[in-house]
């Protein structure tokens, strides 16, 4: 839902590969650096998205280049608020338990980082999965922060 | 957008030291690049590396995840991948999840010299 007092921007990619997700920064930092946001925080967002879309081509599409991914960026008074839609099957990322990474360390374990990321930079996180109605995944990713409309 | 200087590594070695220069950014689309470079030395018995990271950008987990497959068998071998001259902004991402508790990140090559001259074996205190 749209608020009046907030600003909203769109991005489809071209394709589900990884040499979209420089764009998906790019569209994440542009449209938020002119709102007022400090650069550390764009930057920490646009890299929580990047996470989440990278992802998406991995493990939803199985590196399948012909899928869909929609984001949209919400610039609230008191937050940016991203949606990023996808067409696969659904998975909820807040299901995947939060990484010991002493653990990680000392067993020198390699990849799953990606969702403790998006874990540690965002505010809240909801994931809505596709149904009858809605025929996209939604995962929500919210950070407070105070914004210029 | 910004998007022309992907990514480039440039590779240096000085005696037994091979320094990797990174530029650009590192993400999902580009660290295959940097893994294969990474496995050639080891591979190679190379391994005392240094990973130069003053005109890097950008790094993702899946930039953090090259540096985590090889570490192990590096330092098993008797060496170490030391990172060197970072930018706040990408420091930031290793410092997020506790990267400098395992990995040795030093503020510029001549510091990981040192460090591998002083003690051949790791190059760690």
């Amino acid at each position: 839902m749209n608020r009046k007092d907030s600003t909203y921007y769109k991005f489809r990619c071209g394709s589900s590969e990884y040499s979209e997700l420089a764009k998906i920064r790019d569209f994440i930092s542009e449209n938020a650096l002119g709102h007022g946001i400090g650069e550390e925080i764009v930057s920490k967002v646009a890299l929580a998205v990047d996470e989440a879309c990278a992802n998406l081509i991995r493990h939803a599409y199985k590196l399948d280049k012909s899928h869909e991914i929609c984001i949209s960026l919400q610039i609230n008074p008191d937050n940016l608020e991203i949606d990023i839609l996808d067409d696969g099957q659904p998975f909820n990322p807040l299901e995947v338990p939060t990484q010991n990474m002493k653990d990680y360390f000392d067993r020198y374990q390699k990849g799953g980082l990606g969702i403790h990321i998006i874990k540690k930079i965002m505010d809240e996180i909801v994931y809505i999965p596709s149904d009858t109605d809605h025929p996209q995944n939604i995962l929500k990713l919210i950070k407070q922060v105070k914004c210029n409309c | 957008m910004g998007n022309d200087l992907k990514f480039a590594i440039e590779c240096r070695t000085k005696g037994d030291i091979n320094c990797i220069e990174l530029s650009g950014y590192l993400d999902a689309h580009t660290a295959p690049q940097l893994e294969d470079e990474i496995h050639d030395l080891v591979k190679s018995g190379k391994n005392k590396i240094i990973v130069n990271f003053n005109n890097l950008d950008y790094i993702s987990s899946a930039g953090l995840g090259v540096f985590m497959a090889f570490i192990e068998d590096v330092r098993f071998s008797g060496g170490d991948i030391k990172l060197s001259s970072m930018r706040p902004k990408v420091f930031s991402v290793f410092d997020l999840l506790g990267f400098p508790v395992l990995f040795d990140i030093v503020q510029n090559d001549e510091a990981a010299i040192e460090k591998f001259n002083l003690n051949p074996i790791n190059g760690n205190e």
